[in-house]
């Protein structure tokens, strides 16, 4: 091997020894985000009696404000729907086709979402436009009578 | 004087941009390839204005939405340069679009300049998703829900797309970290990225030169014959000129124009209107800025069975097919719109689909929505007591959600006033007892009584008869 060779291979293996002691962990940090755990979030959305048997009613869960990161409320104002005295339905308001958030109207019991004509039934079946997912439903749970979801049930975004 | 100008000249090792860049001899480049001097234009203006919002803007969000706030209704001059960062934002766009038509219709990318497109490609792409997350970083409703459906899509990828939108997102929760990394993005990565990509590009096309009036005239077959062609042209008497400042004068319309339009559409405007805070717990209406209605506009248009992969798979194949296109594209040696019928075809389709797309999403007829009020009744229309009854059950059972009446009301189902077909009295409550199957429509059995159910096929039945309206 030339001189001139040896040299060029040991300067670029010094080069990506010394921009990988950097770039890596960079890299890792940035996306640490990912490898989302698999602990659940439950949250108490109020107790049973303020939601009438039959109807589909907005609740919001206030956004944890106390640690950080700071959440945002965006995620978190969702339709409940008391199927059945025992059966608690709870959709998010989270378009699944796009993800712009869908409106409950009692008159036809509908959901409309206000972007690209997505329509859903009192189920979170998709009635008309481009969604082929039914409405993403919460994970429920009864906790001293009051009702309580899973954020982590449902996508990320949602 | 002038042996300051030559000392610094040489001491700063100018000459040879002097030489080599200013005083370089070109090709005659005719006035419309001047959108390329209006881009960098727009460009210096992003970054003047993006450093002074920078300086008053929070990137936190519970103070995001009241920085812009201050900035716009407080800070001295702040609407004008909010206004500015947010026009320039938006022409670059749409000016980027027709350069990218005019290098398909001409062929511009042929060689030896498909480093210049590919750098531009990346360009492209990168001014796209700039333009996106600047109208984020307003932290207004719209802002959430646009990334909200920026989320959708990164989640429809397909194995990774659930880790993709935690890495955006910054955590499973919407939260401070999100807008954060949108700043970041926009503020850090994004401008870095732009002016290093600018600085090639540009590079390269002092270097290759634009496709000259010359090149057009006859094949060129290999990248020698292509130069000597350039190289002949740019030296000629009067088919050819110096640089700086001939050419650059020649192609100061459209960049002078640009900054008028800005100018003007910011005094006629002022920046982007303000929703209210992104706090998402209140119904709304979002809506993409304008130069996205044409995409908005298609993702309305797709089937479920295309809508589930179509928005990552677009970009996806977009990127591939431009980024293949100068090495997909040789069946000729042809350059100029002239010689490229095929080419120049293409674009037509596109811009007319977009501005179709575009026109379209103003119209939006595929969105139902909730309305409290009842539909109105034409002019010169008499309702007896019973039908004016059933006029207001109409909005009541979420009938004009979806059904215009006379024009009213929105076009997602059809026209009470316009019905294919005359209905019945019968034939109407049969419809709303049990729809066909395959229409959007909800039954309205056991949970409209009798008497009301009467009511609103009576309003419904005398509604055939309204003038058509619109």
């Amino acid at each position: 091997m030339r001189r001139r060779t040896l040299f060029k291979w040991l300067l670029g293996a010094a080069g990506a020894v010394m921009g990988s002691v950097v770039v890596v962990p960079a890299v890792i940090s940035a996306f640490s985000p990912a490898g989302r755990s698999q602990s659940r979030a439950w949250r108490p959305l109020g107790p049973l009696r303020s939601f009438p048997l039959g109807d589909v009613v907005d609740a919001a869960v206030p956004p944890r404000r106390e640690a950080y990161p700071v959440e945002v409320a965006a995620a978190q104002v969702v339709y409940v729907w008391q199927r059945t005295r025992s059966d608690f339905v709870v959709f998010s308001r989270t378009c699944t086709d796009l993800g712009c958030a869908v409106k409950y109207d009692p008159g036809s019991e509908f959901y409309y979402c206000p972007c690209h004509g997505g329509i859903f039934n009192k189920s979170g079946e998709r009635v008309a436009g481009p969604p082929k997912k039914p409405l993403y439903r919460y994970a429920t749970r009864v906790r001293e009578g009051v009702l309580e979801i899973d954020l982590r049930s449902v996508p990320a975004m949602a | 004087m002038a042996a300051v100008v030559r000392w610094m000249i040489d001491r700063f090792g100018m000459r040879e941009v002097r030489d080599h860049v200013l005083h370089r001899r070109v090709p005659k480049d005719p006035w419309y390839q001047g959108d390329g001097e209006a881009m960098l234009l727009l460009f210096a203006i992003q970054l003047l204005t993006g450093i002074v919002l920078a300086f008053s803007y929070t990137p936190s969000v519970v103070e995001a939405y009241n920085s812009i706030r201050h900035i716009t209704f407080e800070q001295k001059l702040g609407w004008f340069v909010r206004g500015l960062h947010y026009w320039s934002g938006g022409l670059w766009v749409f000016i980027l679009f027709w350069h990218l038509m005019r290098q398909i219709a001409t062929g511009g990318y042929k060689k030896p300049r498909e480093g210049t497109w590919l750098i531009g490609v990346l360009l492209l792409f990168l001014v796209v998703v700039m333009s996106f997350l600047g109208y984020l970083l307003r932290w207004d409703e719209r802002a959430i829900y646009a990334l909200r459906v920026a989320l959708s899509i990164f989640h429809q990828v397909p194995w990774i797309g659930e880790q993709l939108v935690l890495i955006i997102q910054g955590g499973p929760e919407l939260s401070s970290l999100t807008l954060t990394r949108l700043y970041a993005v926009h503020v850090v990565l994004g401008p870095i990225l732009l002016a290093v990509l600018i600085a090639y590009h540009v590079y390269l096309v002092v270097l290759h030169g634009t496709l000259a009036s010359a090149e057009m005239k006859e094949p060129l077959e290999t990248v020698a014959e292509q130069k000597e062609v350039y190289e002949r042209q740019a030296r000629h008497p009067y088919r050819g000129e110096r640089f700086f400042p001939d050419t650059v004068v020649r192609l100061s319309p459209i960049p002078l124009a640009t900054l008028a339009v800005v100018i003007a559409l910011t005094l006629a405007f002022g920046p982007a209107k303000l929703f209210p805070q992104g706090v998402g717990t209140d119904a709304t209406f979002p809506k993409e800025e304008w130069w996205f209605a044409w995409y908005s506009a298609l993702a309305a248009l797709l089937p479920p069975s295309v809508a589930g992969y179509f928005h990552w798979l677009f970009p996806v194949v977009l990127f591939v097919a431009l980024a293949a296109l100068p090495f997909v594209d040789r069946w000729t040696d042809n350059r100029g719109a002239r010689n490229r019928p095929i080419a120049v075809t293409v674009v037509c389709l596109v811009v007319l689909a977009v501005l179709y797309l575009t026109a379209l999403r103003l119209r939006s007829p595929w969105t139902a929505w909730p309305r409290k009020t009842p539909p109105a009744v034409p002019v010169g229309v008499m309702l007896t007591e019973r039908t004016e009854r059933g006029r207001v059950l109409f909005a009541t059972y979420g009938c004009n959600s979806c059904h215009a009446v006379a024009g009213d009301g929105p076009e997602f189902a059809p026209d009470m006033a316009r019905l294919r077909q005359r209905y019945s009295l019968e034939g109407i409550r049969r419809y709303v007892m049990d729809p066909p199957a395959g229409v959007a429509m909800p039954s309205y059995r056991e949970r409209m009584p009798e008497e009301e159910l009467t009511l609103v096929a009576e309003f419904c039945h005398v509604a055939q008869t309204f003038p058509r309206g619109r």
